[in-house]
């Protein structure tokens, strides 16, 4: 789990391009919107693919977004839950 | 007529910020010429630079510093004028669909990759909700939003219009454009963002005044260009030797080259010439910088009255801006 949400972080900072921002400096119950990073609905659509992407993950249910990406342990565990075998 | 209150530019010379005007103007050997740029994270917020390419710091940039001059925060129209648009994102888009096999494309590169994305990215970061347009009409881009401020300002001679040319060089396409021979015979590719603050009624601090702007497409000889030179000063109720200085677009390429060679033959025998494109390179909106020259040669109120800036690119798209002194 620890290397996953380690994977995640990087990936997001650079999928992101979040200047001035290192890995490490996300914290792992951070919120990742608004108040949280700052990231924002396009920053939400880039998410989504990189879920496809990398976990060949799709979010089906628009539903479970907010859910899914509240933080990088919430998304961690949605991937460790969702990904094929 | 136009008043030009304050300018930006960020060029391949030393344009940008309190930097005097060309005392030390850079040599560039080569074929290509990129823009000297600012430190950006100075200017723009942490938050919305992540998102930007090159042409959209560089535009973003040399607005904001023409209204900081001005000491305006909101313009009451935005017009720009592209002809290549936001390259660097066009690439990034296009290679992507490639290589993803045209499934999970991300949106960042997509949505900034429109040609309107510089003009509509100003117009966020100001919360400006006014008028905002793009011109894309390859060699006329900027000679098009010139005269759309133009057709605003006289409606509304008191508004402001922030009107700028912005054009980049990405490395695809400088190799696709010399493919194209567009740099084979001396010519040198260039880039450019460069803004004024438009305005319909003088004031102290402007730079000059724009006279007129008019375009002509495609002469079929040098002389329907001469005919179409005198036709423009006629209109202005002057003649060649009312003009104090002509900047021509001379770029080095010998065929491109020779019809400002012919001219100077003719109309343009025995007035003083000079060129600017050795010192920002070959561009679809070169005009713009050409303009801010023109504009900072004459606020400094020594030397030439009357400019006028004669340009062709590819010898299709010829413009002519008549530039006074205030």
């Amino acid at each position: 789990m620890d290397t996953l949400m380690a994977d995640l972080k990087e990936q997001i900072v650079e999928q992101l391009n979040l200047q001035d921002i290192k890995p490490g400096d996300i914290g792992d119950d951070q919120p990742l919107f608004v108040e949280g990073l700052g990231l924002d609905s396009i920053d939400a659509l880039e998410l989504i693919v990189l879920l496809q992407q990398k976990y060949k993950i799709k979010i089906s249910n628009a539903e479970d977004g907010p859910k899914v990406f509240r933080s990088v342990r919430t998304m961690a565990e949605y991937i460790k839950a969702h990904q094929p075998a | 007529m136009l008043y030009i209150r304050s300018t930006g530019s960020i060029s391949p010379q030393k344009t940008f910020g309190q930097a005097p005007f060309l005392t030390d103007p850079i040599v560039y050997r080569g074929n290509r010429l990129n823009c000297i740029e600012p430190e950006y994270k100075e200017i723009i917020d942490a938050k919305l630079i992540r998102r930007m390419s090159r042409i959209i710091k560089m535009g973003v940039t040399a607005a904001l510093e023409c209204l900081k001059e001005a000491g305006l925060t909101q313009p009451d129209a935005i017009v720009t004028g592209t002809a290549y648009g936001c390259l660097q994102d066009t690439e990034v888009f296009l290679s992507r669909i490639v290589e993803n096999k045209e499934e999970m494309l991300t949106p960042t590169a997509f949505i900034q990759s429109t040609h309107n994305t510089v003009g509509a990215q100003i117009a966020l970061m100001l919360q400006c909700h006014n008028y905002n347009n793009t011109f894309v009409h390859r060699g006329f881009s900027f000679e098009s939003a010139l005269l759309d401020a133009m057709t605003l300002l006289l409606e509304n001679p008191d508004h402001h219009v922030l009107v700028g040319g912005v054009d980049e060089i990405t490395d695809t396409s400088h190799v696709i454009l010399s493919r194209l021979g567009l740099y084979r015979q001396g010519a040198a590719a260039g880039e450019g963002a460069t803004f004024f603050l438009l305005t319909g009624l003088p004031s102290p601090a402007d730079y000059a005044r724009l006279e007129a702007v008019s375009t002509f497409y495609n002469p079929r000889t040098t002389a329907a260009a001469e005919q179409s030179i005198s036709s423009f000063l006629a209109s202005q109720s002057i003649d060649i030797h009312d003009i104090d200085l002509i900047l021509t677009g001379r770029n080095g390429d010998e065929k491109n080259d020779a019809v400002y060679q012919q001219l100077g033959e003719t109309i343009f025998k025995g007035r003083p010439l000079a060129d600017y494109k050795n010192l920002c390179g070959e561009y679809p909106t070169s005009t713009a910088f050409a303009l801010w020259m023109a504009a900072n040669i004459l606020k400094t109120g020594q030397g030439p009255r009357k400019i006028l800036i004669y340009n062709h690119y590819l010898n299709r798209h010829h413009s002519l801006f008549l530039v006074s002194a205030c």
